[in-house]
């Protein structure tokens, strides 16, 4: 049987989202006929405020509906750190911390040869203009992915910054806190022993 | 550590099969294409979670089945385990103790196996990529860390190649830069892995040495070198190793970017065996490579027991007939009463070996397997 249009091109909507294949499609379809119009219109305006109203902060690029972002702004942050993530996820995470109290910079990936992606397809160049408009900066953690290509942005942007002089620092790797020593995969225990330290 | 018992489902032409063995040796008997090399490749899935002679597991299930199982009960010496693998159209699982393995990293090492099949050979005279793969699994079996540290090698010099290839024939200055750091990953990769290989290069050719001298009735004396494509030795260490690798590759970086190939490292490496100081690869006899063939698996044995403590299982897939009879009657001396091993040939005929005579003996036809004796 055939789906009437407005229903199949719903479900062609919601397959476009990741996870989503025609059987979910067709659920949530079909969910939606169910609704009040209210809430259909009220979800459906929110789709394209998310879309249409939130933009890359035009310092750090990090997701937001204002421009400069609020952690920008926000002049009780330490305005002399910055910390640099892959993705505006990797923000998110950083803040749920409430330990960091510093600015941020998102690239918006990793570079990987493989994958086609240059250092000129993220945010570097403008990491480096930041900090050559910017003399408050101290300091610049690297915040990248332990992955090959995190590294390798990581290496990368410290050599771009040599010249500046600030400070720049990779967060550390190894075991997670309150796991057991015993849990820990091999590769990562040997990761955890070659960045030992003295006390 | 030894198999107690072996289960297969629609595995290769083995439709149903509930095998019990004994802690020595197994001699399968049959006549050729009667699954004889597929038990074996059944028992090699288990040690390394694929087959050694297909990258395609759809060609493990049987003809028109889903899906295809191995079972195994491991008897080791700090208490035993049961293992298991899957194989279906959807991909492969596999099981230890009943608990599916999220990584087959996780799965691969717990059962150990050495075989020495026909192929091996060739493993003198053939080409080094064969040599690489027998240091890189004899390793492998020892030691996850580098497994670990040999894919992160492939794929930084994967990196590394692509890059080389997109920066014909006008580099950029960002490429520049990104070469550099590319190039400085992988010598702390490659230092890893050489090291690594070094070291077990040494400890195969004291074990090995011992061995073929036996062989030989002490008039050959072998020895191993790894011949590395970067000029590095044994003595250096790993931070010398990385800094002569990096030398290198900024040196050849010209014809690396014209030919878009990383020209040195582990990927090129090779090994050297020399007879009383002569290359077996170059003035060898063929008895002699069979020979050298021999004495390195045999040393592969006795490596895994000096790392692990116990005796890994020994597949010797038509092996006997490839040799002569005296080399024959060493293999088998060598494995008398110390080493789970299973046989496979389609004839004792003149092999009168009392560790033959001692043998469980199978007999395989037509998918099936009859216990003789």
């Amino acid at each position: 049987m055939q789906y009437p249009a407005p229903i199949a091109k719903l479900m062609e909507g919601f397959m476009k989202l990741p996870g989503i294949g025609p059987k979910t499609a067709s659920r949530l379809a079909f969910y939606v006929l169910e609704m009040k119009e209210d809430d259909v219109l009220e979800f459906a305006r929110s789709l394209v405020h998310a879309k249409r109203d939130l933009m890359y902060c035009s310092q750090c690029h990090h997701i937001t509906d204002v421009d400069p972002c609020r952690i920008c702004e926000d002049t009780s942050r330490d305005q002399t750190v910055i910390c640099v993530v892959q993705d505006a996820k990797d923000v998110i995470a950083m803040e749920k911390m409430r330990e960091y109290n510093g600015l941020y910079h998102v690239l918006h990936g990793a570079i990987s040869p493989m994958d086609g992606i240059g250092p000129e397809d993220i945010y570097v160049a403008e990491l480096i203009k930041r900090l050559q408009e910017n003399e408050n900066i101290q300091e610049v953690i690297i915040a990248t992915n332990s992955t090959i290509e995190g590294e390798a942005t990581a290496m990368y942007i410290s050599r771009l910054m040599k010249p500046t002089g600030i400070k720049t620092t990779r967060i550390a790797h190894g075991l997670p806190i309150g796991g057991d020593l015993e849990y820990a995969d091999e590769v990562t225990l040997s990761k955890a022993l070659e960045g030992r330290r003295e006390i | 550590m030894y198999i107690r018992t072996l289960r297969l489902k629609q595995f290769r032409n083995y439709d149903r099969l509930d095998l019990q063995v004994e802690n020595k040796v197994n001699l399968i008997l049959g006549e050729n294409a009667q699954g004889k090399t597929n038990l074996m490749e059944a028992i090699y899935m288990l040690a390394f979670a694929k087959s050694h002679r297909t990258a395609n597991d759809k060609e493990l299930i049987q003809w028109n089945q889903d899906f295809a199982v191995i079972d195994a009960e491991l008897e080791k010496k700090n208490g035993h385990a049961t293992l298991g693998i899957v194989l279906s159209s959807k991909g492969k699982k596999t099981k230890i103790n009943h608990l599916e393995q999220q990584k087959l990293s996780d799965f691969v090492g717990t059962m150990n196996v050495v075989m020495f099949a026909p192929e091996d050979l060739h493993l003198i005279k053939g080409g080094p990529r064969l040599r690489r793969r027998f240091i890189d699994m004899g390793i492998g079996q020892i030691s996850t860390v580098y497994l670990h540290d040999l894919s992160l090698y492939q794929r930084i010099l994967k990196q590394r190649n692509q890059l080389l290839k997109s920066m014909f024939p006008v580099p950029q200055e960002d490429q520049e830069i990104m070469l550099d750091i590319l190039s400085e990953q992988l010598s702390v990769a490659a230092a890893k892995v050489i090291e690594r290989r070094f070291a077990f290069l040494r400890l195969l050719e004291k074990w090995s040495r011992e061995i073929h001298e036996e062989i030989t009735r002490q008039s050959e004396t072998l020895t191993i070198r790894y011949q590395p494509s970067c000029n590095v030795s044994e003595e250096m260490d790993l931070s010398m190793i990385e800094k002569r690798m990096k030398e290198t590759l900024e040196r050849d970086k010209q014809q690396e970017i014209r030919r878009g190939l990383t020209l040195t490292g582990p990927h090129r490496d090779d090994m050297s065996l020399f007879i009383n100081g002569k290359e077996v690869q170059v003035y060898g006899s063929q008895g002699q490579q069979r020979t050298v063939a021999l004495s390195l698996k045999l040393a592969e044995i006795e490596l895994i027991y000096d790392s692990i403590g116990e005796y890994p299982i020994l597949l010797l897939d038509d092996v006997l007939s490839e040799l002569d009879h005296h080399r024959q009657t060493h293999l088998l001396n060598a494995i008398q009463s110390k080493v789970q091993t299973f046989v496979t040939t389609t004839s004792v005929d003149g092999i009168e070996h009392q560790t033959l005579q001692e043998a469980t003996t199978f007999y395989a036809k037509e998918g099936t397997l009859t216990k003789m004796k």
